[in-house]
C-alpha cells in the first residue's frame, strides 16, 4: 500500500509545514516516507507544490502524473495548476479563498469560476471539496494556520491511514508548545468543517 | 520554511531529514573542523543546519563573501590536516573554478568535499549544468547520491576517499536529493563532536606542494592522472556501486534516477525482466565493474539512464570500443538530456525501448491539463508585500522617465525583470551587473545606466566590479538594494548583517562607506520605504560619474517574522473606496500582492492579512486614496510624517 499527497498553493500559505506534519506523522506511524518540495525564488509568493510519499516501499520524492490520491490545493486556481498528478477519481480538497495573482489585477487575465473549477474536476472524475479554510484559521487565531485546518480536512476523509490523535501527536513534537492549542483547535476545525463548495 | 529541527539525534535513530541535512549529518559524522559557503539554492541548508549546530560541536561554520573564498577557506583548512567541507550550488564553482582546478592539481592533506548542488529543471537557476562534467575536467572523483540516506554515507565516504587518494572529492547531489525528506538512519558522532571540540590544525610549509608555479604544475599532472586511476581501483569496491536482479533487459542507472528507474519497472511490472547495475560514482567509472555486467550482454543492448548529460554513457560507448565488447549502448536517444528526470519519462522511455503500454493514460492526461493550464493566470514568483526593492524599482523608473537601461543581477530582487516593475534589462551572472553597466556605458550614449545589485551580491563579486567602474569612469548610477541579509537562499547573514554564520556580533560592512572609499563620485544612502527620498537622491546621482545609491531596508519577510516573534505589530493600510478613482496605479506600477481589484466596484482592495505595513501604495496613489488604519480606527492619510519615519529607521536597525 502506497500514499501520494500533492499539496500545492501560494508560497507562504504555509505548504512546506503541512508537507512535514504529513511526512512526521508517516514516519513516527513506522512507515517509510519521502517527501519533495522546491525551495528558493519558487517560494516568494509563487505558486509552490509539494510531495508527501508513503507506504511499505517508497522511491523518489516527486509523485508522478496521474498517480496522486488527493491534492491538498490551499488555493483554487494552485489547485488546477497541479491536477496532472491527480489520479482519475481522486479528490481535492480545495481551501476556497481566492488569491487572485498580480496579473489578474492588472486585467491580463481572467481568474477562473468555480463553475469552470467543478466541471473541469469532473472531466477527471476528481471530487471537489472545498472549505473555508483561512476563514477557519482566523477562527482558530492566526491566517497562518491554514496548513493545519487543510490537514484536518484532509484526515477527515479517511484515505490517510491517520487517527486525528496522530497528527496531534506530531503538532506537540514539530510546533512549538506556545502554538499547540491553537493548531489543534485549528486541526478541528478542518477535521468538523462542512464543505460549503462540492 | 517548517525546519526540522535538529540533526544530532541518537545512533541509530530514524529521523525525517532532507537531503541536505543528512549531508550536514555525514559532515559531523566524518568528523569535519571547518564548513564554509556562500548559499546558493539547492544548496543552501547544509550550512544553514551545521552553522547552527556549529557551537555545540566544536565545528568553525562561515558565511564566505563568494564560493570561490568559501573554497580556499576549507583548502586551508585540508591543507592544515583538517577535515573540511565547502558547499555551493551548481553555478558556484564557476566562481570557485579558478581556485579549484588548482587545488585539483596541488591536492589535500585532510580529506576535502566539495559540495555542489545541481539544479536540473533549473528550479533556482539560470543554467542546469552538470558538474559531473567538472569532476571529469578536473580530474577529481565524483559522488552522485540517489537519496538522503545515501547522501549521508557518500558525505562520510567522501572524506576517506579524499585521504586515500589525496584529492578534492565531489559530492554532486541534485535538487530532488537535496530538497526531498526522507527516513534517514543516522550513525554515531566522533566524540570530538559529542564534546564540542575545537579541531585546531598544523600547517606543514611545502613549497613543492602548495606553492604552484608553473615548473612544479608540471611535475603535479601526470600526479593528477595517477590520483584518478587509484580512486577507480578504490570505487570498484565502493558501497554506491552495485549489480541487481537478473532479467534478459540490462539498464546502467546513475544517480537519482535509481530510484525513478524502480518505481517505473515496478509500475511497469518488469520486476523479474530486469538487470541493474546501479552508478553512485560516475567519475572515474568503476570499468571492471561496468565491463563484468556488459559482457552479460553480448550480442543484445543495454540502456544507460541518467540525468542531464551522457556522462556514464560516454564512458561506457569508449570503453565497449576500447574492450571490443559485442554490445549496443543506448541512452540519450530514448533519454532525454534536458531537464530533472522523473518516473513518468523512465516509464516512457522503457515503453518505447521495450515496445510495451503502461496503464496510466498520460497523453488522456495531458490534453486534459493543458486546455486547464491555457485558461490559469500565471502566479510567477513576486516580490513580498511590504519588499523595500518594490519602492526602488518604482523609484529608478520613475526617475529614469523612460530613459535608462537596467543591468540586473541575481536575488529576489531578480523579480524586478517582471510584470509590473519590469526594471532589469539584464541578468547574466552573480555580480554581472556593474560590469554589465560598464559596458553598456563606454558602448552607447542615449540612456543613463543603472546597475541595481543587493548587498550580498555586491560583496560576492560587486566590488571589484565598482573599482573597475570608477577607474574606468563609466557613467552610472548603481543602486545597491541593501536588506541586510542574502534573502533569497533563506536569509543567511552577510558583511551588511554585522552578523558571522553563527550569529556571534561582527562588524556591519558599511557599502555606502566603502563606495566612499572606492573613490564614488557620488554616494547616498536612502530609506527605501521612503519615495521621494529616494527619487531625490536618484535624481542628483545622475549628475556625476559613477555614483553609488544604497537603498536601505531589511528585508520584509524577515523583519515580519522577527516582529511575529516578538509580539510586535505593523500598521495595516486600506484603500478609502470613496477616494479610488480605479486608475490601478498601485497594481500596474507598483504591484504588491496584497492589492488585488475588485472590478465590480471598480477599486483596489488591500487584503489585511497579506499587508505588511510599508505604506508605499499609499504613496504612490495619485489620489491619496490609501490610508494608514489606525489602532483606534482612525485613519492617517499623510503616511510620510515624522512617525512613520521614524519606525522605520527602527526597522533599520532591527538586525
Amino acid at each position: 500500500m502506497e500514499f501520494n499527497v500533492v499539496i500545492s498553493g501560494v508560497g507562504g500559505q504555509g505548504i512546506l509545514t503541512a508537507e512535514h506534519l504529513l511526512a512526521q506523522t508517516a514516519l513516527r506511524k513506522g512507515y517509510k516516507v519521502r517527501a519533495g518540495e522546491i525551495h528558493g525564488l519558487a517560494q516568494r509568493f509563487g505558486s509552490v507544490v509539494a510531495f508527501v510519499r508513503f507506504g511499505e516501499t517508497v522511491y523518489g520524492g516527486s509523485v508522478p502524473d496521474g498517480m496522486g490520491d488527493i491534492i491538498l490545493g490551499f488555493e483554487p486556481v494552485e489547485t488546477m495548476r497541479y491536477i496532472n498528478f491527480v489520479k482519475d477519481g481522486g479528490v481535492a480538497v480545495v481551501n476556497t479563498k481566492k488569491i487572485p495573482p498580480v496579473q489578474v489585477s492588472m486585467g491580463l487575465y481572467e481568474y477562473p469560476s468555480w463553475e469552470e473549477i467543478k466541471s473541469w474536476l469532473d472531466e477527471r472524475n476528481i471530487k471537489l471539496i472545498g472549505i473555508p479554510a483561512e476563514d477557519l484559521a482566523l477562527k482558530a487565531g492566526s491566517a497562518l494556520a491554514v496548513n493545519t485546518v487543510m490537514v484536518g480536512a484532509a484526515i477527515k476523509l479517511g484515505l490517510l491511514p491517520f487517527e486525528p490523535e496522530d497528527i496531534k501527536d506530531t503538532i506537540k513534537e514539530i510546533f512549538p508548545a506556545k502554538l499547540h492549542d491553537l493548531n489543534f483547535k485549528a486541526f478541528d476545525l478542518g477535521y468538523k468543517a462542512e464543505p460549503e463548495i462540492v | 520554511m517548517a525546519r526540522i529541527g535538529t540533526i544530532l539525534g541518537e545512533p541509530g535513530e530514524r529521523l525525517l531529514l532532507m537531503g541536505n541535512e543528512a549531508i550536514a549529518r555525514g559532515v559531523l559524522e566524518a568528523d569535519a573542523a571547518v564548513a564554509s559557503t556562500y548559499p546558493g539554492t539547492p544548496s543552501s541548508e547544509i550550512l544553514m543546519v551545521l552553522s547552527e549546530v556549529a557551537p555545540k560541536v566544536g565545528l568553525y561554520a562561515e558565511y564566505s563573501t563568494n564560493e570561490k573564498v568559501a573554497f580556499e577557506v576549507a583548502l586551508a583548512a585540508s591543507w592544515n590536516g583538517l577535515r573540511s567541507v565547502v558547499t555551493m550550488k551548481h553555478v558556484g564553482l564557476n566562481v570557485a573554478a579558478d581556485s579549484f582546478m588548482s587545488a585539483a592539481y596541488q591536492g589535500t592533506k585532510g580529506g576535502m568535499v566539495v559540495v555542489t548542488a545541481d539544479d536540473p529543471s533549473m528550479w533556482s537557476s539560470q543554467n542546469e549544468q552538470d558538474n559531473r562534467m567538472y569532476a571529469m575536467f578536473a580530474n577529481v572523483p565524483v559522488l552522485d547520491p540517489m537519496d538522503p540516506q545515501e547522501a549521508l554515507e557518500m558525505t562520510k565516504y567522501a572524506f576517506q576517499l579524499s585521504e586515500e587518494v589525496g584529492s578534492l572529492v565531489m559530492l554532486r547531489p541534485t535538487t530532488r536529493v537535496s530538497h526531498t525528506r526522507a527516513d534517514v538512519k543516522i550513525g554515531d558522532l566522533p566524540e570530538n563532536k559529542k564534546n564540542a571540540v575545537r579541531l585546531w590544525g598544523h600547517f606543514e610549509k611545502n613549497p613543492e606542494k602548495y606553492v604552484v608555479l608553473p615548473a612544479r604544475a608540471r611535475k603535479m599532472h601526470p600526479k593528477v592522472l595517477e590520483r584518478i586511476e587509484k580512486a577507480r581501483e578504490i570505487l570498484e569496491n565502493a558501497p554506491f556501486n552495485w549489480e541487481e536482479g537478473s532479467g534478459e533487459i540490462g539498464i546502467i542507472v546513475s544517480g537519482i534516477s535509481y530510484v525513478y528507474l524502480k518505481e517505473a519497472i515496478h509500475k511497469l511490472g518488469i520486476e523479474d525482466r530486469v538487470s541493474i547495475l546501479k552508478i553512485g560514482t560516475p567519475f572515474p567509472l568503476p570499468l571492471k565493474k561496468v565491463e563484468n555486467f556488459l559482457r552479460k550482454f553480448e550480442g543484445g543492448k543495454v540502456l544507460v539512464i541518467e540525468e542531464l548529460e551522457p556522462v556514464v554513457e560516454n564512458q561506457v560507448k569508449v570503453l565497449v570500443y576500447d574492450k571490443g565488447i559485442n554490445v549496443e549502448i543506448h541512452g540519450k536517444d530514448y533519454i532525454p538530456r534536458i531537464y530533472e528526470m522523473t518516473t513518468r519519462r523512465i516509464i516512457e522511455a522503457l515503453e518505447k525501448y521495450l515496445g510495451m503500454k503502461h496503464d496510466v493514460d498520460f497523453a488522456a492526461i495531458d490534453e486534459h491539463f493543458k486546455k486547464v493550464s491555457e485558461k490559469l493566470p500565471p502566479r510567477p514568483p513576486t516580490l513580498c508585500p511590504a519588499c523595500p526593492h518594490r519602492n526602488t524599482f518604482y523609484a529608478i523608473k520613475k526617475n529614469a522617465k523612460g530613459k535608462g537601461i537596467y543591468t540586473g543581477d541575481i536575488g529576489c530582487y531578480s523579480l524586478g525583470a517582471l510584470k509590473p516593475l519590469e526594471t532589469m534589462d539584464t541578468i547574466v551572472a552573480m555580480g554581472a551587473s556593474i560590469g554589465l553597466g560598464t559596458g553598456m556605458a563606454h558602448a552607447q550614449k542615449d540612456k543613463r545606466v543603472y546597475a541595481i545589485i543587493g548587498d550580498s551580491t555586491f560583496f560576492h563579486t560587486g566590488l571589484s566590479a565598482l573599482a573597475n567602474a570608477v577607474y574606468n569612469k563609466a557613467p552610472m548610477t548603481i543602486v545597491v538594494l541593501d536588506n541586510r541579509i542574502t534573502a533569497m537562499t533563506g536569509h543567511q547573514p552577510d558583511p551588511s548583517t554585522g552578523l558571522t554564520a553563527t550569529m556571534e556580533p561582527t562588524k556591519f560592512l558599511d557599502i555606502a562607506e566603502i563606495a566612499k572609499a572606492m573613490g564614488a563620485d557620488y554616494v547616498a544612502v536612502a530609506d527605501s520605504y521612503d519615495i521621494p527620498e529616494l527619487l531625490k537622491v536618484l535624481e542628483e546621482a545622475d549628475k556625476h560619474t559613477v555614483s553609488v545609491v544604497v537603498s536601505r531596508q531589511p528585508c520584509s519577510l524577515l523583519r515580519t517574522r522577527i516582529q511575529r516573534k516578538k509580539g510586535e505589530s505593523w500598521p495595516i493600510y486600506q484603500v478609502d473606496p470613496e477616494k479610488c478613482t480605479g486608475c490601478k496605479v498601485c497594481i500596474n506600477a507598483h504591484g504588491c500582492p496584497a492589492i488585488s481589484f475588485d472590478k465590480e466596484k471598480n477599486v483596489a482592495v488591500i487584503d489585511e492579512v497579506m499587508c505588511w505595513g510599508c505604506s508605499g501604495c499609499a504613496q504612490v496613489c495619485p489620489f491619496d486614496a490609501i490610508y494608514e488604519k489606525l489602532p483606534d480606527g482612525g485613519r492617517k492619510y499623510d503616511v510620510l510624517d515624522e512617525e512613520n519615519k521614524r519606525r522605520w529607521q527602527q526597522w533599520n536597525s532591527m538586525l
